[in-house]
């Protein structure tokens, strides 16, 4: 589903984000990538995503090569891939429900169907009260709920996550993992980038450490 | 979804912006309405004063004098041939007699400087009149040339240091015109183009994210589109009333012998969606362009 074939990532000079990377993450595998700080786990999300492009090396997802996909095929390959970004990336302008919504009316939902599937995902997710609410009239943790609810109401091929319970409470956060992994059960390939050390010792079974840019193992 | 549904959506969600964003769109739209009202008038007062320059040389006209021995059916045959010529619009005669009516005519009072003189001494002449075609300096020598030609001709005079002078000033009026409307043209885009720029930009986020969750450039443009088009109407209907309203005054103010230069070359029923639709393509190209450039994430 996810190959990444010796990848790197520099940003001139000798600094670099990624240096090598090998990896291969098969359909319905459920991958934790940790590391501390600065060890490039955002850069390697984004980098799967096809948000950033690698300086070397070839990623295939979804059978396709990155690097030979037109750039308006691009959004066709990113409705198939749940990403939850670190900074949430809502609209500010638009309500719970709007925002949630947008993912389904991308892909030409119907509007009947996209109402049924935003409330269920909302109400899981505990948001049901906040549906005409703007984001910015909402919690951290609440915005959080709001960027899965977005990446997980269309129901992907491959979940990408970028510390998606760096806002909640213990409580919270080990629910949201366990909602990744009924996701998961159901077939869907979940990479999740976390430091939370908790999560990681109960759930990581399958976990790839990062240390400056390379694969720890 | 369907095309109707998907167009509501995007129609819904570009007025919502539009409120939202009041203040720019306001601005967008005042500054495009300004910017073609500036430029409309420029357009009035560059044809208006080239008319009527051009007007000038509508007096332009040929006198061709005939042989003394031209007889009666010599005269129709050399009009047809005049008429025949490329560029002719109309010949008037005039004959031996009437043509010394005239002088007598205009020197009305000195009469008496004609006492004693033959009636026959004036030559018969024809008018010639032209086409607007063959107004110009070249036109006007290729059909005195050809009118030199026909039998029967004697001579032929025209104005013609008055004509080239006349087409000096059209010229330079053209090319002043052609300076000033490239500088005015380009100063409406550039201020047109960054205004929508900075409303783009202060979108950019918006634009970003949109493309992150893996909207079509389609889906992205079109509320940028349907803005494009209502601050294009907006911005073209106040350029109308902005031209309008300028109009009343300037002729309230103005003497009534210049007045003709803030007619208006166009009827309203013209002239409105004319403006309307240069204002919603500058709208609609000015955003578009400038989305372009948050594409590339």
């Amino acid at each position: 589903m996810i190959k990444l074939f010796h990848v790197s990532k520099h940003y001139g000079g000798d600094s670099f984000a990624l240096k090598d990377i090998t990896l291969k993450v098969g359909k319905g595998e459920f991958l934790f990538i940790t590391g501390p700080s600065g060890a490039g786990k955002t850069t390697l999300l984004k980098i799967m995503f096809g948000s950033e492009n690698p300086s070397e090396g070839q990623i295939i997802i979804d059978g396709r090569n990155y690097s030979c996909i037109p750039r308006k095929e691009i959004p066709i390959l990113r409705r198939r891939i749940g990403f939850v970004f670190q900074d949430f990336k809502l609209l500010p302008n638009k309500t719970v429900f709007e925002n949630v919504a947008l993912t389904l009316k991308i892909i030409g939902m119907n509007q009947r169907e996209i109402q049924k599937r935003v409330l269920r995902i909302l109400s899981y997710l505990k948001l049901q009260h906040r549906i005409n609410f703007k984001p910015l009239m909402l919690s951290g943790g609440e915005q959080q709920r709001v960027a899965i609810a977005r990446a997980l109401v269309k129901e992907p091929a491959i979940i990408l996550a970028d510390e998606p319970t760096g806002n909640l409470d213990p409580t919270l956060s080990m629910d949201t993992i366990e909602l990744f992994r009924d996701v998961n059960n159901k077939g869907t390939t979940v990479v999740i980038a976390s430091h939370d050390k908790e999560i990681i010792q109960k759930f990581g079974r399958n976990t790839l450490y990062l240390r400056a840019g390379r694969m720890d193992s | 979804m369907g095309g109707m549904s998907n167009l509501l959506f995007f129609v819904k969600d570009a007025f919502r912006t539009i409120k939202e964003n009041l203040a720019t769109t306001l601005l967008t739209a005042v500054t495009l309405g300004f910017a073609l009202a500036i430029f409309s008038l420029f357009l009035f007062v560059f044809i208006n004063v080239n008319a009527m320059v051009s007007g000038w040389g509508g007096g332009t006209h040929i006198i061709v004098y005939l042989k003394d021995s031209a007889a009666a059916g010599d005269i129709g045959k050399l009009k047809a041939g005049a008429l025949r010529i490329k560029g002719v619009k109309g010949v008037k005669f005039t004959s031996k007699d009437a043509a010394f009516r005239e002088l007598r005519k205009g020197l009305k009072g000195h009469e008496g400087i004609l006492e004693g003189i033959d009636k026959k001494v004036l030559p018969a002449s024809f008018e010639v009149s032209l086409r607007e075609s063959s107004m110009g300096p070249e036109g006007i020598v290729k059909v005195v040339n050809k009118l030199k030609r026909l039998h029967w001709v004697d001579d032929v005079q025209y104005s013609q240091e008055w004509i080239q002078k006349l087409y000096g000033i059209l010229r330079f009026i053209e090319l002043t015109a052609l300076f000033v409307g490239f500088f005015l043209a380009a100063a409406t885009i550039f201020i047109i183009t960054n205004t929508i720029r900075l409303a783009v930009y202060a979108r950019k986020e918006e634009i970003e994210i949109l493309r992150l969750v893996g909207a079509s450039d389609v889906f992205i443009k079109m509320p940028f589109f349907i803005e494009g088009v209502i601050q294009g109407v907006v911005g073209g209907g106040l350029a109308i009333g902005m031209l309008v309203i300028g109009r009343t005054v300037l002729l309230y103010k103005m003497p009534a012998y210049l007045s003709f230069i803030v007619d208006m070359p166009l009827p309203l029923t013209v002239l409105v969606p004319v403006v309307v639709f240069a204002g919603i393509c500058m709208g609609v190209a000015g955003s578009l362009i400038s989305i372009s450039r948050f594409l590339k994430v």
